[in-house]
């Protein structure tokens, strides 16, 4: 009871962070229908500027809104400097060019922070120690039904908790949240009453940046470091979970990143040998595997069937 | 009164040239009909007055130069598009559809939930309907949708693209008669484009015939279905 208990936490607290990712993923497929391969490492990118914010001396509370509006920023550019005029080409190509991006932010991030070079990898690179943004010492725990459970993790869980309500309150019930369900709805028709579709899809980006980035943080923080490959399974079992939950669903995305997270952790904890540590990912692709090939469109997605 | 006045309008996607150098007027207060067959550039026609496209020429709007405008500002300025197809928010409930409409209006909620209620009024059907997703609708439902939606940011020119598309003949016939309606009891100037010449010439102030891009002829639609070959190409008799 106390370890599956445990499990559980230990569970919602990382699919929370796969959550984050995975709604930015979501949040950027509505507006747009692309894959954006580079949610993870925009995410890194913030992370490392947050971790250099602090260095600076800023505290980390103030240093993690920062760094959310330097996701937020990067995220705007990226979709009006890059992802606007490829997709004007080819909007196959942007799928490619966020694989470039995914390669240029990292190769950045270590050319600032990582010290020695490793791409792709993330072996060897240089860790830095990444504060929590809870408290998150060895006796930073509470004992529910005798399981010793982090406060770390059931911040981690209620911070995520928040930001989902925030997020839906502004998805269904703000002039933008309008705009942005109506430009992932019809784009063209979305343009005819008036809506400004491409500042709408520049927020978007913006905004599915700005959660990667707390999604980062927060990982970094379970973590106890960052470094250049933190972002890499995170982004897998992200793109696990809106598979799960539906691409084009925010909803399934927090469901889907709190199921991937802890089908994971159970499956590691209780089969050991067959799962464990480091077979973690496979649990993950064979969810993606399954969903692909019995409900392509997700748990919560809509297979766009509609009466003409 | 002129409303809108297009001089030398052309327009077309990359090298192609689809509308090549178009006049035509719509006055207060009517309701202007542009007949065309397929490819004749009439949604072209539509989408170079709405702004969603490149167009050179000169567009007028109240006396005002609208050739540069975004479409944003065509919109808040009162001309509004009901798109092909219909085009409504298939995703979003009624109820939202018809929110995302008043997008440009700033003069509160009040007012725009005082509206949306005049429209399910007029529409009963779509009140019926209000929290369910538009994409559940049937085709009538959805270009009495789309219709409603446009007319959300109170527009003083309507633009109807093929209206009738996809529609049985019944359903047709009345949808040409709500836009009458709302020609003759809100004032509301429409130019609209069709395939369907005969219902759409009978509810006529004016017509238009294009043909590949060009303007072939024009007139009221007595004096358009008096010419011969012009009623055995567009009327069929």
């Amino acid at each position: 009871m106390e370890l599956f208990l445990q499990r559980l936490v230990d569970g919602f607290s990382e699919g929370s962070v796969y959550a984050l990712i995975a709604l930015g993923l979501v949040i950027i497929y509505r507006g747009t229908g692309h894959l954006n391969f580079a949610q993870g490492e925009m995410a890194l990118f913030s992370t490392y500027v947050v971790y250099q914010f602090g260095e600076w001396g800023i505290p980390i509370g103030i240093a993690v809104i920062m760094g959310m509006g330097v996701g937020f920023a990067l995220g705007a550019v990226t979709e009006v400097a890059i992802v606007r005029p490829v997709s004007k080409k080819s909007p196959f190509a942007v799928f490619i060019v966020t694989i470039g991006l995914f390669q240029l932010l990292n190769w950045l991030d270590g050319a600032i922070w990582g010290g020695q070079q490793l791409p792709n990898t993330g072996v060897g690179s240089k860790q830095v120690r990444f504060p929590s943004l809870f408290p998150s010492k060895p006796t930073d725990f509470v004992t529910i039904f005798g399981a010793n459970i982090k406060i770390q993790s059931l911040g981690v869980i209620a911070l995520v908790a928040v930001l989902t309500v925030v997020l839906f309150t502004v998805f269904n019930h703000t002039r933008l949240g309008l705009a942005m369900r109506a430009v992932a709805a019809n784009g063209e028709s979305a343009k005819l009453v008036g809506i400004r579709t491409g500042r709408v899809l520049m927020a978007s980006w913006g905004l599915a940046a700005a959660i990667g980035a707390l999604g980062g943080v927060v990982f970094a923080g379970i973590n106890t470091n960052v470094n250049l490959g933190l972002m890499f399974t995170v982004f897998i079992y992200a793109s696990a979970a809106a598979t799960l939950g539906g691409f084009d669903s925010p909803g399934g995305a927090v469901i889907g990143g709190f199921s991937i997270g802890l089908i994971q952790n159970m499956a590691a904890g209780y089969a050991p040998k067959w799962v464990g540590q480091e077979m973690k990912v496979g649990v993950a692709f064979l969810v993606m595997l399954g969903v692909l090939l019995f409900r392509p469109s997700g748990l919560f997605g809509s297979s766009r069937v509609e009466r003409v | 009164m002129t409303l809108l006045r297009a001089t030398g309008l052309t327009a077309g996607y990359g090298p192609v040239t689809v509308l090549d150098g178009i006049d035509i007027e719509v006055n207060e207060g009517e309701i202007v009909v542009v007949l065309g067959a397929n490819g004749a550039g009439k949604t072209t026609m539509m989408r170079s007055i709405s702004g969603t496209i490149p167009r050179q020429g000169i567009i007028e709007f109240e006396g005002r130069s609208i050739q540069k405008a975004t479409t944003d500002s065509i919109v808040r300025g009162g001309i509004v598009q009901v798109p092909q197809g219909r085009g409504t928010f298939p995703e979003l409930s009624v109820a939202d559809n018809l929110l995302a409409g008043a997008f440009v209006r700033r003069d509160g909620t009040k007012a725009i939930e005082d509206d949306i209620a005049k429209w399910y009024s007029l529409f009963p059907r779509l009140g019926e309907r209000a929290m369910q997703r538009a994409g559940s609708l049937s085709g009538g439902e959805q270009q009495m949708l789309a219709i409603a939606r446009a007319l959300m940011s109170r527009p003083k020119l309507l633009l109807c693209d093929e209206p009738s598309m996809g529609l049985a003949p019944l359903i047709t016939r009345e949808l040409f008669k709500v836009i009458e309606r709302l020609n003759r009891d809100e004032g509301l100037s429409v130019l609209l484009v069709e395939q369907n010449a005969n219902l759409a010439m009978r509810i006529a102030s004016r017509v238009y015939l294009l043909e590949t891009g060009v303007i072939v002829a024009s007139g009221s639609a007595a004096e358009l279905s008096a010419d011969d070959s012009i009623r055995k190409a567009y009327l069929g008799f």
